[in-house]
């Protein structure tokens, strides 16, 4: 089976490509602060709006649009951080009666985002949290910095025949 | 840019719709919403962050799980920005990550000025983020053919489409369904292709 490889061409910065070795070390990560936070659930996201791995309850969220929104929220906060003459925030706390939400900066690419019951308390979670992150960002750097040279090789896809991808209903 | 995830087999890809306001952006995506064939459970919600008189505030995001490419989930994240000249800083977060772009014109006489803008807009929001245009797969639809005032498609792609390189672009009545699915297909098809395009040679 013949393999490429995809490499990213634009300047500003993209996620690495992730192997098993990374997501498995990054899901540890996650369950690890669950355990130790008590928090319901934790995600990886990409500031692009992209879900990369999650763990704990996932099944009662929809995860790929929390993504896509606590992703738009953090980066419309970095904003707003400009705005007010600070370099970042790092991080953005929301307080529910139910749930609460932590998203915390990873990198130039990645944020971690915690769900929790709202009796949690955020300095816990926030505690767990910093050392959790300082080691994401290090298996992201690692990925980062590998040339796994395994990619996705579209050449199957049948590029001539643009109605192939979305059908409409008829 | 486009994310895989070699432990989940995932892809995932980014399109943005893009245009000045009240051209048609939402309406887009309402009607892939509403027509797009999928598996059960293939289509996500349409979440939209729009203000009480329903223009968008922030973004409508729709995603979609389109198809398998060689074991490969390719994922779909389809967002549209806000049109008004105000909500800048929002269009450039939304902007992103994106992998490919719909510009949506609105194809009445008087809007011309407000495409022209717009676009020169998006040009200048790729620069701040770093993406180098030419770089981004994007189609043209010129949308609201149906209104009694257009302007002919040869003007629109005079104004719009006057490059060295010139974009596939679609003519449409995105709130029947017209243009809508062509033109997202193509950009598809657009930015799947620079992935086979861009690999390195084939390895043993």
């Amino acid at each position: 089976m013949s393999a490429r490889q995809l490499r990213n061409t634009h300047d500003m910065a993209s996620l690495p490509q992730l192997i098993e070795e990374d997501i498995g070390r990054l899901d540890r990560e996650l369950r690890d602060l669950l355990e130790k936070s008590d928090a319901t659930t934790a995600l990886i996201i990409d500031k692009g709006g992209f879900l990369i791995s999650g763990q704990g309850d996932t099944r009662q969220f929809d995860l790929t649009t929390i993504a896509a929104l606590a992703s738009g929220a953090y980066m419309a906060n970095q904003t707003i951080a400009n705005l007010v003459h600070e370099t970042s925030f790092n991080s953005i706390y929301q307080q529910g009666e139910k749930f609460s939400m932590l998203v915390m900066g990873v990198d130039e690419n990645c944020l971690l985002v915690a769900i929790f019951k709202a009796q949690v308390s955020v300095g816990a979670v926030k505690y767990f949290a910093a050392p959790t992150v300082k080691r994401i960002a290090v298996q992201l750097q690692i990925a980062q910095e590998r040339d796994p040279g395994v990619g996705l090789d579209l050449s199957e896809l049948n590029l001539a025949d643009p109605s192939e991808v979305f059908k409409r209903k008829t | 840019m486009a994310i895989i995830n070699q432990a989940t087999k995932e892809l995932q890809v980014k399109i943005v719709y893009y245009g000045p306001a009240m051209g048609g952006k939402t309406t887009n995506l309402v009607q892939v919403h509403d027509h797009v064939q999928t598996a059960a459970g293939n289509k996500g919600k349409l979440v939209s962050l729009a203000t009480s008189s329903d223009r968008t505030l922030f973004f409508d995001f729709l995603p979609i799980e389109a198809m398998s490419i060689k074991g490969f989930k390719a994922k779909f994240q389809l967002y549209t920005v806000p049109g008004q000249v105000i909500y800048n800083t929002t269009r450039q977060l939304v902007l992103r990550g994106v992998d490919g772009i719909v510009f949506v014109a609105d194809s009445q006489y008087e809007k011309m000025a407000e495409n022209v803008e717009s676009f020169a807009n998006l040009e200048d929001n790729l620069k701040t983020l770093r993406l180098n245009f030419p770089d981004i797969p994007y189609v043209l639809q010129y949308n609201k053919r149906d209104l009694p005032n257009v302007a002919p498609v040869e003007y629109m792609e005079f104004i719009l489409n006057n490059r060295d390189v010139q974009v596939p672009s679609f003519g449409a009545t995105a709130h029947k369904c017209e243009g809508v699915f062509e033109a997202l297909n193509m950009i598809t098809r657009m930015l799947l292709h620079k992935y086979v395009s861009q690999a390195a040679p084939q390895y043993a």
